[in-house]
């Protein structure tokens, strides 16, 4: 199914969103927990905070109506898939890079917050994980940060920004 | 061209290393690495948010706090609260493993089933709540409509005083039933012991955090008795080497259990010889004048030898206990040696604060009256009763009543008829419910005096040590329906399965957690959404009620069970008293010391619910201590160690038979004065002891459900090699008595009891008693899953089951059993 990150990141369509930096406005919906906990995508409640009527569309497009009959008015959680999650071995911490290494969204996640469409999601037949983490070409070759992000990925960051001691093994493998 | 060995070679080679540069070998092996961390057997729980859940738990009638730790919708983590007076973090292995009788599709009813094998087969169809719900309703309107309302009978194992146990009750009246039977406990051996001897009907509520001496007569204070949470805290404080807090515990115990092994002194009478040991204490006691004066001369009645009003002399406490019981004459009894027993007097009389408590294993079973009003003696003896760090007597939290019962004609013959076990009658004048007798009375009978039976909260079939009476009985009531949530042996039995919930998916109320020194009501609130299509208990009653219509539905005018609870917990508001805010800081024994008062924390009755609901609690942890003049609602107003209630109900009973068969009815072996006061009674078996040379005694493990619940699968884990090993269980044996059947550790070996036979391997133990084999129960499910069906014996199969002198209650202690190596 498709959502448009643009549309209601457009505050002449959608109020509500606050926040004077890009970061601040993903958060409003990818929010971090009371807990520090990440909450990633977020559940059913928060479109409901909006899109609460099952009868009334707020827009024209067909994938609204479509959301709203077959998730809202079932009351239905959307499966969404991940193109981030790293396998299960990985501990990844939200908190630590957004607060603590005060980095934004962008920087690992691109202009997905700008597009009108999601992309394709394509996945590993045989690990099941995105490609936006394996990465499209062998090589490793990328020209943005966020086309790979395997282990060396992080690696290369940590180490670009004097930040070496993170590359112990056990501050990502718990 | 030519396809030789050569060219084969080459071309392999050549394709090898070919492969390699390619990024097949590459990648593959990056993706395996991943492949093999996602196997779908691997654990990998979902994310997402977590989020904690206070409640109490109802496993046992305990009533510690727990917090489940959620993730999401699902429950991951049981643990005790910090923030519940009963409990101050603590929680035993058995509410531990909660969520696994929760989560567990292999051993929980899923929805309402119908049974199509035979009975014991566990084969069941699913079928709808209003198919289910119609077949009884229809059946118990069909006994009401042949005026034989009295037909339909109940099992209940709710603790006493809880709602669940009202709803049940308040049915089987509202139809015209008298046949609500409980299942026996040491919580009603206790509350006849309160009648005959203080005349108040309460639980024994013992302050054991306030008191420096711990008399525990076969307790298991380790072993899972009162509320586990509280009796370990409790212990760790007896335990606290300081100058100020050392409390002495002593075992008294057959075998060494953990309780008897951690205590500061152990001493092992014979098994069921208790009651002599209590009265040999009491008798150095009163030779030494160690007792406490103000309390015996003032405020009890039958210590000396008094004049009856018709002229009679009558033998009076201190007279029977100084003639029968010196400690030669117990040492006999119970193989002690005399100076133990004189010493263990004088350091239990010599204490501040001395509790003698009585409740065998975890309390689940229940005593022997006798046994329990002498050990309640001891207390009475030090003046021990109602003061600081003694044996409180107590209100229970005052709940409101619920309206008035429902009756009509039907209803009203129906309650004349006699019960079918016979309690309350002359031969059982003390005794609520004798299932014993219940099994009897349907075995004896050509056609089964019950037509439908309930079962709720319990599992008879397996839990109650009669040597497999009750299930012989079960095999001939026409109709069993068992609100059972899990499938155990009792519900293999029944016709009809109404599941309830868990304890996790419901609310319910704990009124009272056992032995507790004040009053505390504790609501069990759902952690989770059902997980399957389950109903509660309460709320189906109601429903039934409504279908079979007429009086009994409008005995029933609530529309959920939530309401009943809270309109019970009006009462509590209206008295008061009592708070619903617990501070870990200051625990409630240390209240209690304090004297200090309690004013209600919450402002109107909704404010006070609402709290209620959130922390699961209200509680009075203030006590007007001694109050001797007003506290015993004995006949004579007085604490009584010669009972004029029994006195009055043997009168009763000799108005039409000799004083010689009603002795003999009731079981009692003694004569004369002595049978109104706490005595020793020998248990009397009728087996040729030369042919079962032995005894079997059972035995409760606080890591092996034993109860009604099923055992978690964890707690198989923490069971040693030389309990259960794959599929048998062992017997602890003494390694003198083995050796006398040339038997080794190790070896299999056949229990044989006049009622049964049970195969087990034997365990060489020194804490076992010479000439007794030690069973555990808790083994030898017949039903459930994989992890219990099929491993160990249950010791309750072979239990040659005695009654009890006076209550008619159960006598599981007294089995004789021959060995036969295998």
């Amino acid at each position: 199914m498709n959502f448009n990150h643009a549309l209601h990141l457009n505050p002449e369509i959608v109020d509500g969103i606050e926040g004077d930096t890009e970061t601040e406005r993903c958060l409003s919906c990818h929010a971090f927990r009371e807990d520090g906990t990440f909450a990633g995508i977020p559940k059913l409640d928060k479109c409901l905070e909006c899109h609460d009527d099952p009868e009334s569309p707020l827009g024209e497009t067909p994938e609204e109506q479509e959301f709203l009959n077959k998730y809202v008015a079932e009351e239905q959680e959307i499966p969404w898939l991940s193109y981030y999650r790293q396998p299960d071995c990985v501990y990844f911490s939200h908190i630590a890079h957004v607060k603590m290494g005060d980095q934004d969204c962008e920087t690992c996640h691109g202009d997905h917050g700008k597009t009108e469409k999601l992309p394709a999601y394509k996945v590993n037949r045989m690990t099941g994980y995105s490609i936006d983490i394996w990465g499209r070409n062998i090589a490793g070759y990328k020209a943005n940060t966020w086309d790979r992000m395997k282990m060396d990925d992080c690696a290369e960051c940590h180490t670009e920004n004097d930040l070496e001691d993170n590359n112990a093994c056990f501050v990502c493998h718990k | 061209m030519e396809i030789n060995r050569r060219h084969f070679i080459a071309l392999l080679v050549g394709g090898a290393a070919g492969i390699n540069a390619t990024p097949l070998p590459w990648k593959f092996t990056d993706d395996i690495a991943i492949w093999t961390q996602n196997w779908p057997w691997v654990p990998v729980p979902p994310t997402g948010e977590f989020s904690h859940v206070k409640s109490v738990c109802t496993l046992c009638p305990g009533g510690c706090g727990i917090e489940v730790r959620k993730v999401d919708d699902r429950a991951v983590k049981i643990e005790g609260r910090t923030d519940y007076p009963v409990n101050p973090g603590g929680i035993c292995p058995l509410g531990m493993g909660g969520l696994q009788l929760l989560y567990n599709e292999s051993i929980r009813f899923t929805g309402p089933m119908k049974r199509v094998g035979p009975r014991g087969s566990g084969k069941f169809i699913a079928i709808t709540w209003d198919e289910a719900l119609s077949t009884i309703a229809d059946r118990i309107s069909d006994l009401r409509k042949q005026e034989r309302p009295e037909a339909l009978a109940a099992i209940d194992g709710n603790p006493t005083m809880s709602t669940m146990a009202l709803m049940i009750e308040r049915l089987l009246r509202a139809v015209g039933s008298p046949n609500y039977v409980r299942i026996p406990s040491a919580e009603e051996t206790c509350r006849m012991t309160n009648l005959v001897m203080q005349g108040t009907e309460g639980p024994m509520a013992y302050d054991l955090e306030n008191a420096d001496y711990i008399l525990s007569f076969g307790s298991g204070l380790l072993e899972g008795w009162g509320a586990p949470g509280r009796v370990m805290n409790a212990w760790g404080l007896w335990h606290e080497h300081t100058a100020k807090r050392k409390a002495r515990v002593v075992q008294i115990e057959s075998r060494a259990s953990n309780t008897a092994s951690k205590a500061d002194q152990w001493l092992a009478p014979k098994p069921g010889t208790e009651a002599a040991l209590a009265l040999g204490l009491a008798h150095v006691i009163i030779k030494d004048h160690l007792y406490n004066a103000d309390f015996v001369d003032a405020y009890s009645f039958g210590f000396n030898n008094w004049v009856s009003s018709d002229g009679k002399n009558h033998m009076g406490y201190k007279t029977m206990v100084l003639n029968s019981y010196s400690p030669d004459q117990v040492a006999e009894i119970t193989g002690l040696r005399p100076k133990d027993i004189v010493s263990l007097a004088r350091d239990f009389a010599g204490a501040k604060a001395p509790i003698a408590t009585c409740g065998k294993g975890k309390g689940y079973l229940n005593g022997s009256l006798y046994e329990f009003m002498a050990v309640q003696s001891l207390n009475a003896l030090v003046g021990n009763i109602n003061m600081l760090g003694g044996v409180l007597v107590c209100d229970p939290p005052p709940l409101s009543p619920l309206p008035e019962i429902q009756k009509d004609t039907i209803a009203s013959e129906g309650l004349k008829k006699p019960r079918l076990d016979h309690a309350g009658s002359r031969r059982y004048p003390f005794s609520k419910s004798l299932i014993g007798d219940l099994a009897k009375t349907i075995i004896k009978s050509p056609k089964s005096p019950v037509n439908t039976l309930l079962v709720f909260s319990a599992n008879p079939d397996f839990t109650l040590p009669d040597g497999g009476a009750f299930r012989e009985a079960l095999k001939k009531v026409p109709f069993i329906v068992s609100f059972s949530p899990y499938q155990d042996e009792t519900s293999y039995m029944a016709d009809l399965i109404l599941p309830d919930h868990t304890y996790l998916e419901k609310m319910d109320d704990v009124v009272w957690p056992t032995g507790l020194q004040y009053p505390l009501y504790g609501i069990s609130k759902p952690v989770v959404k059902p997980v399957y299509a389950t109903k509660n208990s309460g709320d189906v009653i109601m429903r039934l009620a409504k279908r079979i219509g007429g009086s009994v539905g409008s005995s029933f005018p609530w529309k959920k069970y939530d309401d009943v609870l809270k309109e019970r917990a009006k009462g509590l508001f209206d008295a008061q008293a009592g708070q619903v805010h617990y501070d870990g800081s200051v625990p409630a024994w240390k209240r209690l010391r304090e004297r200090g008062s309690v004013t209600p924390d919450y402002k109107t009755f909704d404010d006070m619910w609402k709290e209620i609901k959130a922390g699961g609690l209200w509680y009075l942890p203030v006590h007007a201590y001694k109050n001797w003049e007003r506290l015993f609602k004995t006949p004579t107003g007085k604490f009584e160690f010669f009972s004029t209630r029994i006195e009055l109900a043997f009168d009763d009973y000799t108005l039409k038979i000799s004083e010689e068969t009603a002795l003999k009815n009731m079981g009692i072996t003694e004569k004369g004065d002595a049978v109104f006061m706490p005595h020793y009674e020998p248990a009397l078996s009728d087996a040729d002891r030369s042919a079962y040379p032995l005894l079997m005694m059972p035995y409760e493990m606080i890591n092996l459900a034993s109860g009604w619940t099923p055992n978690p699968p964890y707690l198989n884990k923490t069971i040693f090699d030389n309990q259960l090993r794959k599929d048998e269980s062992f017997a602890e044996i003494n390694p003198k008595t083995a050796s006398k059947y040339g038997l080794k550790e190790g070896d299999r070996v056949i229990i044989k009891s006049p009622t049964g036979t049970v195969r087990v391997r034997v365990n060489l133990f020194e804490g076992a008693m010479p000439g007794i084999v030690y069973l555990p129960l808790g083994f030898g499910h017949t039903a459930y899953d994989e992890f219990s069906r099929g491993k160990g014996v249950n010791p309750n199969d072979i239990i040659h089951m005695g009654q009890d002198p006076l209550s008619g209650h159960p006598v599981w202690w007294n089995t004789p059993v021959q060995l036969i190596k295998v």
